[in-house]
């Protein structure tokens, strides 16, 4: 495989369209057992998009009912995504906020993770709006519902997408080699990472205060009107576990495009980044604790949902806060890829609980929601969509490997 | 005559909130010490 970036001499449209039909070609070998794999469960998964876009969302597709208008695709590809996303702001700030240069080496592919996982993910959330052909209308005004958390999400999802391809898009101006646009992309930088850290403070919280509309429905061990700081905070350590996880996964897979320098510095990232989720995560468990006792819900611990409560919290936040801490202090890269593991798990487990699990918690077994077979089809699509997309662009753009000589500046 | 003292439920008056608070600043100024301690 190639690992320099090709250096593109573009004059005319015309260079640009052989440019790009160059760069659309596979590069190595094809028949990998991921390909493999994951190609025919792909082309399936569009198979049920085209399919659900033309007949709707009940039956065959989904398992979505009148009391159960939230299933697979907003608890995991919306809500979780968007959770997973969010190292990408955390990131942000820490690098280009707070000016921690340790962290420089692995920011344009948590920013490309990022904005993939808004595009996908969020993306996904057209395939869960019933008359879907609607989906532009907050943004042309046609109905504002200004009062409505939707209207924000919409809002913040659209110029969040836009902050991070800014972000991101000094990587593509030196893949296709445009000087001029890359310094003028380079300097918009400072100003898309302030907003977007602004709309997703914002966003990441607006997607918990989503879930108090349904009080009546959510356990109250789960219901606080605090769920939107809840969600904010879990962001924090869902999106830095996901760039220790992505992060672990790229450095075996695109090794060879890194330099020496970078491997030995990489311990030291992922000891930082699990000292910043222990300390996040030690907040939360508080703050988890303290919103039972506000909400008077200790009285409920005692019982069935209780222990799932508590199997959630101990199992998947204060157990991963530990052997954060641990992997921490004994510079153990292993134990803290296995808590990022667990977190992410939690926050899967937390995001559907909210969506499906302790949503209509009194309704009988036989009668909760169980994602269809179409669902789970699509969402695994959508999830190897965007690994082949994060692949194609790694391979191809400046993301882990160096950038060419004439983009390196001094960005102070 | 007037009681010279008054007795308050704290858990009526919600001020176990603010022990939690309490106890979660204590407990997070050793822990930021905890955390931040030089590899073994």
């Amino acid at each position: 495989m190639d690992d320099k970036t090709v250096i593109a001499d573009i004059k005319s449209i015309g260079d640009f369209w052989a440019f790009l039909k160059s760069e659309l070609k596979p590069r190595g070998n094809i028949a990998t057992p991921f390909n493999i794999i994951s190609l025919p469960i792909m082309l399936l998964g569009y198979v049920f998009i085209v399919y659900r876009l033309a007949v709707g969302l009940g039956r065959p597709v989904t398992n979505l009912n009148q009391e159960y208008p939230w299933g697979l695709w907003i608890g995991f590809d919306v809500v979780t995504g968007v959770a997973f996303a969010g190292g990408a702001y955390v990131l942000c700030f820490i690098v280009y906020i707070l000016r921690t240069e340790k962290y420089h080496a692995i920011i344009r592919a948590t920013v490309l993770n990022g904005f993939l996982a808004y595009l996908f993910y969020a993306g996904a959330i057209v395939l869960d709006i019933g008359r879907w052909w609607n989906i532009y209308n907050p943004m042309i005004g046609n109905d504002f519902g200004v009062n409505a958390v939707m209207f924000l999400v919409a809002w913040h999802f659209f110029l969040y997408m836009l902050a991070e391809l800014v972000e991101f898009s000094p990587a593509i101006a030196e893949w296709v080699g445009l000087r001029r646009l890359r310094k003028i992309l380079g300097a918009m930088t400072l100003g898309a990472v302030i907003f977007g850290i602004t709309l997703s403070t914002l966003h990441q919280s607006g997607l918990g205060a989503l879930m108090m509309m349904a009080k009546s429905k959510i356990h109250p061990l789960w219901y606080t009107e605090f769920i939107p700081i809840l969600y904010f905070v879990s962001s924090i350590f869902a999106g830095l576990s996901m760039v220790i996880f992505e992060g672990s996964i790229s450095h075996k897979v695109f090794g060879h495009q890194l330099d020496e320098a970078h491997h030995k510095h990489y311990d030291d990232i992922l000891v930082g980044l699990a000292r910043i989720c222990a300390v996040t995560m030690f907040g939360y468990l508080f703050l988890k604790v303290l919103l039972i006792v506000h909400e008077h819900a200790v009285q409920y611990i005692n019982t069935t949902m209780g222990f799932w409560w508590l199997f959630e919290v101990i199992g998947f936040v204060l157990i991963p806060c530990l052997m954060f801490i641990s992997g921490a202090q004994q510079k153990n890269t292993a134990t803290i890829k296995f808590a990022a593991i667990l977190t992410m798990l939690g926050i899967i487990l937390n995001r559907l609980n909210y969506t499906f699990i302790v949503y209509n918690w009194y309704v009988p077994l036989s009668e909760k929601y169980w994602p269809a077979p179409m669902e789970l089809v699509i969402t695994a699509s959508i999830i190897l969509s965007e690994i082949w997309v994060f692949r194609w662009m790694v391979n191809r753009m400046p993301v882990l490997k160096e950038p060419p000589a004439w983009a390196v500046e001094k960005e102070h | 005559m007037e009681e010279l003292f008054t007795y308050y439920d704290i858990f009526a008056t919600k001020g176990v909130e603010y022990l939690i608070i309490i106890v979660f600043l204590v407990i997070v100024l050793v822990f930021w010490k905890f955390v931040n301690m030089r590899p073994y």
